[in-house]
């Protein structure tokens, strides 16, 4: 298995990323979006599942999730959805992740030709 | 658990994260542990061991403390500008009070009163409560808001510095605003002598509040102010 990242600075940025990316397939609760980031990234990305609400209330605060109370089967749950200015940062995060990726990629391949980042 | 929850409710109240953004990261943790709870027990885990494992993955008290602390926007605007919310804050919301006053003094002369050349007669009927509520919002105004600037400071766990000064301005602003009926109709707010015996009380009583929540933490240590 492969091992856990978890050194914060190298994932600054990446909790952001991938909750702006479950966002924007649906409407979640934290419980949700912290069992999504497990099982889709292998468990390779973890951290105490408590730190995604901070995550989440910086996110509302810049305006891109919105929260709303509701019940479900009795439980009181604070559901998180992609607002259209979290559609942008989506776009903008996951550009700038791809090409940063890709040139560590064409690096560790040797590639002398890698995009700049 | 309760005490985790409790010593990080403490912890991020006291470094000035806002109290509405730990009340609901409080809640939400609550709800996320009863999750994992769940999931542990359906595994096979006993109670006990459940909640233990639940805890573990839901993370440490630092980890938990850090992640909120580290974002500055959700700091309380207490904790990032103290000048505007305790000095700015507190006169302008004194301002207003004397607004409201002098609002209910000069329609309350208009409505009761048609005609009198002052509005300090002797009243009867309706004017007595009406005038009395000015009355009341006149000279109770910088207590009001000196309570106010203490709830703020009690539950953001705000040092002493910033509430005492803007209790201070506001019960030296409040003692030396008197009110100044000049021709019929006319009201306004003028700056008078202040007497520091009438000034000393109260200031005493705009804070006590404050001064009785700080004795009762330190009394009970239940309520930490170490670096807050």
């Amino acid at each position: 298995m492969m091992g856990r990242v978890s050194n914060p600075s190298f994932l600054n940025g990446v909790p952001e990323l991938l909750v702006l990316r479950l966002l924007d397939e649906q409407e979640m609760y934290g419980y949700e979006i912290v069992q999504a980031i497990r099982s889709r990234t292998g468990e390779v990305i973890t951290a105490g599942e408590g730190v995604v609400y901070p995550v989440l209330h910086g996110l509302e605060r810049e305006g891109a999730v919105r929260s709303k109370r509701r019940t479900v089967s009795g439980r009181s749950r604070v559901y998180y959805s992609l607002t259209p200015a979290g559609m942008r940062r989506l776009e903008e995060m996951s550009g700038a992740w791809t090409r940063v990726t890709n040139a560590i990629q064409g690096m560790l391949k040797g590639d002398r030709n890698a995009e700049a980042i | 658990m309760q005490r985790l929850f409790e010593e990080l409710r403490e912890r991020l109240l006291r470094v000035g994260v806002a109290p509405r953004h730990v009340r609901r990261y409080m809640a939400e943790l609550n709800d996320h542990l009863a999750d994992l709870t769940v999931e542990e027990e359906r595994k096979g885990l006993s109670r006990k061991d459940a909640e233990a494992s639940a805890l573990a993955r839901l993370g440490e008290l630092e980890e938990l403390a850090g992640a909120m602390i580290e974002r500055r926007e959700l700091q309380a605007w207490s904790r990032r500008v103290p000048w505007a919310v305790f000095g700015l804050g507190g006169l302008a919301s004194l301002s207003v009070t004397y607004g409201i006053a002098c609002l209910i003094l000069w329609s309350g002369w208009r409505i009761f009163l048609p005609g009198s050349p002052t509005p300090f007669v002797r009243l009867e009927g309706l004017a007595i409560p009406y005038f009395g509520m000015g009355r009341l919002i006149y000279y109770g105004a910088p207590v009001f808001v000196g309570w106010a600037l203490c709830v703020i400071a009690g539950r953001q766990r705000v040092r002493a510095v910033w509430p005492m000064v803007g209790i201070v301005l506001a019960c030296v602003v409040g003692a030396m605003a008197q009110v100044r009926v000049g021709a019929v109709g006319s009201i306004g707010l003028a700056i008078a002598p202040v007497s520091v015996t009438y000034l000393a009380g109260l200031i005493v009583v705009a804070a006590l509040p404050y001064l009785v929540w700080r004795v009762f933490a330190i009394v009970t240590g239940g309520v930490s102010l170490k670096g807050a």
